[in-house]
């Protein structure tokens, strides 16, 4: 929920039609505007210009022809200068930005601008339909809309001979997803898994299972989240469906099932990070919650738990990208480099209690702080890793039909 | 010549604002009209095809959200009214040499973002929080009873956030009224009550029909409160038109329903200021 969101897209557009009235030959300014042209002159003139501009759509790649442009890539050394990082809330430790700009020089210039994938994507798709800057050089979007732009072509090839650290500490369960199979645009910032957010005084036991969210004891004090593939895909493996082989069909009886609870009342809201709010004032008593946050939220309310669903969980990563025409390669990828230093990584880890990608953080944090290492939610067992599972792939035009279907079920 | 210039003098002052609607009103609202009418997918792009079942279908889907704006901003239009026109009677008549501080605090909530003040209302209301515990214990709300995704949070937030834009005008248009009228009829035997009801009231018309538009108008296309303070049951127009434009990229969609507003609105006002009496609209206006 953003209240500027709204603006840019159509801004673009304003601006791009704008520049189409009055500088295409096509047009005429005055027969659009004057008062000599008739009313009929008018209606046609109106007609062609209308029909003459549309939406641009994106054409999808497939991994072959991405593997052709990466080939080409080359970022030469260059001073860092000022640049743009945007991120997630809460997603660094800012002493981290400080100490990059202190070793390389230059200035980052770091925004929380990112609140759901969508609605970033909702606010830059006019630019990058356009071929035109959107004026970042990190973007972190989660898998699949990772996927979307790099199948979109809105990313530009990570240059790897400036990124040793990401090629020797990458995690190897993280080396090859399928949307990116040799990571040559995106690298991994953190990981987390989706699991069952409770009070453990309001619940007065353990919840282990994705059922308690569908068990009527809870109605009316439970959340879920907006985003259909976060909500949907944990259902799923809920419900022993492999994420990966439900497809559509799978999907859409996924929704099915929450839109029946949520017409019982079973759910008080369906919410993006503010589950927060609503755990801690003790509103709701569950929530489909993030791995990462419950780490920090427990620190301010000790009775809150998360559990990964016994069922298993879904694993998702946040992936940094650099955008199509970015103005600043090299030091995103400066950034990308210093971020997978084992040392630094440390530190964001600690920081921000998601899972880091980087090999070697453990054994870091477990000489200063053993509590946080042997802490499952930052760094899952080995049982754990194996019921991990990543979300369905989807196309754009079937992921429009799943959030037109799910915005059903959510109200919106 | 030179009386031809003259003439355009006018056109000359009015350039600047004349330019400023054509650009950011006429052209926009002529694009939103032109993307309404396509079809596509956002993979493929949208392609302008005179697609007017697009209003049809957003009627068919969406109804429920218009509906439950047009009531919702109609119920707080209403608070805003009976909770407006007192005070600003209060301002104009009795508040002395407080009138400037206490019109200072019916506008000071502005200093301060929307957004803002009503997430303060969302940790307010909590469930176990005092409002909601006195509620309960006065017998008001029942013991599992809440006000958060409630219509109710809904409605009074659209009323909270919009009271000044109601206060305001009814303020300015008692403030002019003529006092000596209410002193004639009173000398004419009528009561105080007769007074307020045959002679303040009808002359505070033209502020009561501007207030209450200002009020309505940006309350039916509100989503903010709906978002914060509601669930999805409660969700408004302003929502499915965000959800459509920035999560599902269906761009043809939330453009039909921006422009299915406006034309409700707009009949909606025609109605109501052929009710008031057209002299009232241009009063208000000017």
């Amino acid at each position: 929920m953003s209240e500027a969101g709204q603006r840019p897209p159509s801004r673009a557009q304003i601006e791009s039609r704008l520049e189409q009235m009055l500088w295409s030959g096509e047009m005429d300014r005055r027969r659009f505007l004057g008062r000599s042209a008739g009313a009929v002159a008018m209606t046609s003139g109106l007609a062609t210009f209308l029909s003459a501009c549309g939406i641009a759509g994106t054409a999808e790649k497939n991994v072959a022809e991405l593997a052709k442009i990466a080939a080409t890539v080359n970022h030469p050394k260059v001073p860092i200068g000022d640049w743009v990082f945007a991120n997630w809330p809460l997603y660094i430790d800012k002493a981290v930005l400080k100490e990059f700009d202190e070793q390389y020089g230059g200035k980052v210039k770091y925004v929380e601008e990112i609140n759901d994938n969508n609605e970033f994507y909702g606010k830059v798709r006019p630019q990058l339909t356009a071929g035109k800057t959107i004026g970042r050089d990190i973007v972190v979007l989660t898998d699949p809309m990772a996927a979307r732009w790099v199948r979109s072509s809105f990313v530009t090839p990570i240059d790897k001979r400036n990124i040793p650290n990401g090629v020797k500490y990458l995690t190897d369960p993280l080396k090859s997803p399928p949307f990116d199979p040799e990571r040559l645009f995106t690298l991994p910032w953190q990981s987390g898994s989706l699991g069952l957010g409770y009070d453990i005084k309001a619940t007065g036991r353990e919840l282990k299972s994705m059922d308690e969210f569908f068990n009527p004891e809870w109605k009316g004090k439970v959340t879920m989240l907006q985003d259909v593939l976060d909500t949907v895909t944990a259902v799923l493996v809920g419900d022993g469906v492999d994420p990966r082989t439900a497809g559509m069909d799978g999907y859409l009886g996924g929704i099915e099932k929450v839109d029946k609870a949520a017409k019982a009342g079973q759910f008080r809201r369906f919410t993006g990070n503010d589950y927060a709010t609503d755990l801690t004032k003790g509103n709701i008593v569950l929530a489909l919650a993030f791995s990462g946050d419950m780490v920090q939220l427990q620190a301010d309310n000790p009775n809150l738990r998360f559990a990964y669903p016994e069922e298993g969980a879904v694993l998702w990563t946040d992936n940094m990208m650099l955008p199509a025409k970015v103005e600043h390669p090299y030091a995103a990828e400066t950034m990308m480099n210093f971020v997978y230093e084992p040392e630094v990584a440390a530190k964001i880890a600690a920081y921000v209690n998601y899972i880091p990608p980087v090999k070697g953080v453990r054994e870091i944090i477990a000489k200063t702080d053993p509590d946080l290492a042997n802490n499952p939610l930052v760094f899952p067992p080995d049982e754990q890793q194996k019921k991990f599972y990543p979300y369905g792939q989807f196309s754009s035009p079937q992921r429009q039909v799943l959030d037109k279907a799910f915005a059903r079920v959510t109200g919106g | 010549m030179l009386k031809n210039r003259q003439r355009l003098i006018p056109w000359y002052f009015a350039l600047p604002g004349l330019l400023w609607l054509i650009i950011f009103f006429g052209i926009p609202l002529i694009n939103q009209a032109n993307v309404s009418l396509m079809t596509g997918d956002p993979e493929a792009g949208y392609e302008f095809t005179w697609a007017f079942s697009n209003y049809t279908e957003a009627i068919k889907e969406y109804w429920p959200q218009i509906e439950r704006s047009l009531i919702y901003a109609f119920a707080a239009t209403i608070i805003c009214l009976t909770i407006g026109f007192p005070l600003a009677y209060f301002i104009a008549y009795k508040a002395g040499k407080w009138k400037g501080f206490l019109l200072l605090m019916v506008v000071l909530p502005f200093f301060m973002s929307q957004v803002l003040r009503t997430v303060s209302w969302q940790l307010l209301l909590t469930d176990n929080g005092w409002i909601v515990g006195q509620l309960r214990s006065l017998g008001i709300l029942a013991d599992d009873g809440r006000i958060l995704a409630t219509s109710t949070a809904v409605i009074g937030g659209i009323a909270y956030n919009f009271l000044p834009f109601m206060v305001l005008p009814l303020y300015a248009s008692l403030e002019r009224l003529d006092r000596r009228l209410i002193e004639a009829a009173t000398d004419l035997y009528a009561s105080r009550a007769v007074a307020f009801r045959k002679v303040t009231v009808p002359l505070a018309t033209p502020g009561i029909f501007a207030g209450s538009l200002l009020v309505f108008i940006p309350a039916t296309g509100d989503f903010i409160n709906a978002a914060l303070l509601g669930s999805s049951k409660q969700y408004m127009v302003g929502n499915v038109i965000q959800t459509n434009f920035l999560t599902i990229l269906d761009y043809p969609t939330a453009a039909a329903l921006s422009f299915l507003l406006i034309g409700i609105i707009l009949v909606g006002i025609t109605i109501y200021s052929a009710l008031l009496g057209t002299k009232n609209l241009t009063e208000a206006a000017g």
